[in-house]
């Protein structure tokens, strides 16, 4: 009997013994299998020496490692604002070097030549920047094209600690457009109402009193030469008016060969006094377009007689040529005269734009043709072109949809320059 | 540390080489500027450009101060060599042709007051336009170090050149019509000049970049030449001593 509890005893030790180990094996897996995963997370790699602790780095990884993931989320979400934005943003750390350049900035990182200066500004800038100096700066570049930045840099800080400098880019080169057109428009619109106005006020001051009759009869001549300027700048202003919005034209089929007649017609005395023989180029079959007779030759009038005014020298030729190029009708207008500045061909077409405000006032004109030109054009369906370099002279180039030919005629042939069936009218 | 030399090392060549790209860039940009300040006879925009071209000199100075230093202390060879020594001529080509547009900022204060003739103003247009297209040219051949186009800027000059004598010819012509002085004229033939300087060194930084890619000069086809005379002469004397 003593032996059989002997033996149940020693075999219930050996079993709690096995349990025992058994339970730490476990637990030394358990162990082990966590730490793994708190290894996964890339947070934590030491090995724990308990269950509750190794659960504890897991926890603590867990949450590390969620918000990282939130942290990426954000930058990714900031980094797209700051793309989308359209200004430059560049973010440089507290020694300078990028952490973020976003697209509307990176043009200027490859550093040649225009974008070599920007660079070097933004360097300038960023070091004002940090000494606490001007934070703006404005940088002119001349190309081409040109371009004015307008450069802001702020200092990123947190709880009192300088993380690095933020610089914003804003490329303003079509506002300062848009505000020079305006600004120019007002000087020049007033200028052109002032003077008449003021010239014809002082007219009258003189007038009063005045008994000497030949002298009302000079001065009352001023005074009807300055109203009837007054009255065409005003006139011109309606007609643009119009023209702008569409107007009310009468549109049918017209050869444009009829208008330029009547346009060359009007110009011929101007031009004879100026000595300047004009030349026209045209095919004999009609080039037909779809088109107010009135605004097409305003505006063909309106080329001619710049042209003339602008011819220079005496004895100098004004030439215009016609022809049909696949579906559209090419008419070129070409002087040899002074010419446009290359940095005035892009405002030319402004209302009252004057390239040189003496030389254009002393020739006439109010400065709205060419503007009437470029809008009669656009309501045709058409464009217009010019190309000039100072001294050689100016051609402009309207393209007009072209009409097929009335039935049974032959299209007009496009054929070169140089390769015309006749010329018509020399001055 | 050999590793870490190495890479302050290339990072010292590729700081050089900034520096000249945008020592470039500013000159690229002055020659349109100046030379709307010319036509325009912008008195304080002249001023302001005559004063900005001291950043460039300073600017030059601490380039050719950082090419001592690394051929000091770097001891570089063969292509690092070439790069740096050519780094030295660009320094000055460049700067050089900077001093141009400041002596142009100060012919405008010298004819103010003039009106010059269109076609004058036209060429002259034409040749900053042409001039600055150059030496934006010479630059982009060293900054891709594309000796080709190095090679072909003696060439792509000739424009300028043919332009400049143009212009004088039109300044000569039409200086009556103007009605200024011989001396203004000779001040407008200078500008012209300067111009047609600017061309030339963008010619000299492409031959540089042909002999920093290369290892070759157009001086150098001149020196073979020179002693190949020189042996002929030598064989003749000696052959002539002989008998």
């Amino acid at each position: 009997m003593t032996a059989v509890l002997v033996v149940v005893a020693v075999a219930t030790l050996v079993l709690a013994v096995l349990m025992v180990v058994h339970a730490e094996r476990q637990r030394g897996r358990v162990i082990r299998r966590v730490d793994r995963m708190t290894a996964d997370l890339g947070f934590d790699h030491m090995p724990s020496v308990s269950p509750e602790e190794s659960v504890a780095r897991l926890a603590t990884s867990l949450e590390r490692w969620r918000a990282s993931v939130v942290d990426v989320a954000y930058e990714r979400r900031y980094r797209a604002a700051l793309e989308a934005i359209p200004l430059g943003v560049i973010v440089v750390d507290a020694d300078r070097n990028p952490l973020f350049v976003n697209g509307a900035a990176s043009w200027f990182r490859e550093g040649r030549h225009s974008e070599a200066v920007v660079a070097h500004a933004v360097e300038r800038l960023i070091t004002r920047s940090v000494s606490g100096e001007n934070h703006e700066e404005t940088v002119q570049l001349y190309g081409p094209p040109r371009r004015r930045l307008h450069l802001t840099a702020a200092q990123i800080e947190a709880d009192g600690t300088s993380l690095g400098t933020l610089v914003l880019i804003d490329d303003v080169t079509e506002q300062d457009r848009i505000d020079a057109v305006r600004r120019d428009f007002i000087t020049n619109i007033s200028h052109e109402l002032r003077t008449p106005i003021g010239a014809m006020s002082l007219l009258a001051e003189t007038l009063v009193g005045e008994t000497d009759t030949a002298v009302v009869e000079s001065l009352a001549e001023r005074l009807s030469r300055e109203a009837d300027r007054l009255a065409a700048t005003v006139d011109d202003l309606l007609e643009l008016s119009r023209i702008e919005h569409g107007g009310d034209g009468d549109f049918e089929p017209i050869a444009l060969q009829s208008v330029i007649a009547v346009a060359h017609d009007r110009v011929r005395s101007a031009a004879q006094q100026r000595d300047v023989e004009i030349g026209v180029t045209l095919p004999e079959a009609p080039l037909m377009v779809h088109g107010d007779r009135r605004q097409l030759t305003s505006a063909v009038f309106n080329l001619l007689d710049n042209g003339v005014k602008y011819s220079g020298s005496s004895a100098s030729v004004v030439s215009i040529r016609g022809r049909l190029v696949g579906d559209e009708i090419e008419l070129t207008v070409q002087d040899s005269g002074i010419g446009i500045p290359r940095k005035d061909l892009d405002r030319v077409f402004e209302r009252f734009y004057r390239v040189d405000s003496g030389r254009s006032r002393s020739s006439g004109g109010t400065g709205l043709g060419l503007s009437m030109v470029r809008h009669i054009v656009a309501n045709h369906g058409g464009r217009i072109t010019v190309e000039s370099a100072e001294g050689e002279g100016t051609t402009f180039t309207l393209q007009l949809p072209a009409l097929p030919p009335p039935d049974g005629e032959e299209p007009p042939d496009d054929r070169s320059d140089g390769d015309m069936d006749h010329e018509v009218n020399p001055a | 540390m050999n590793e870490a030399l190495r890479k302050t090392y290339h990072e010292e060549l590729d700081g050089i080489r900034e520096g000249i790209v945008r020592m470039a860039g500013l000159v690229s940009e002055l020659i349109p500027r100046g030379t709307e300040i010319f036509l325009g006879g912008d008195l304080s925009e002249a001023q302001r450009l005559i004063e900005e071209d001291d950043i460039l000199d300073a600017m030059s100075i601490e380039l050719e101060e950082r090419c001592y230093q690394v051929l000091a202390l770097q001891q570089p060879m063969a292509s690092d060599l070439r790069a740096i020594t050519s780094a030295l001529w660009l320094n000055a080509e460049i700067e050089r042709s900077g001093d141009l547009m400041a002596n142009i900022a100060k012919a405008t204060r010298r004819i103010y007051g003039i009106t010059i003739d269109p076609r004058v103003r036209g060429l002259i247009v034409q040749m900053s336009e042409e001039a600055a297209r150059l030496f934006r040219l010479s630059i982009d051949s060293y900054a891709e170090g594309d000796s080709g186009l190095g090679a072909a800027l003696r060439d792509i000059d000739d424009r300028l050149d043919e332009l400049h004598r143009d212009t004088i010819q039109a300044i000569f012509e039409t200086h009556k019509d103007q009605g200024y002085d011989l001396q203004a004229g000779v001040q407008l033939a200078l500008v012209c000049r300067f111009y047609e300087r600017i061309g030339d060194h963008a010619v000299n930084i492409g031959e540089r970049v042909c002999y920093m890619v290369d290892g070759w000069h157009p001086e150098h086809t001149g020196a073979l030449r020179a002693n190949a005379r020189k042996q002929e002469r030598a064989d003749v004397d000696e052959g002539d001593a002989d008998v």
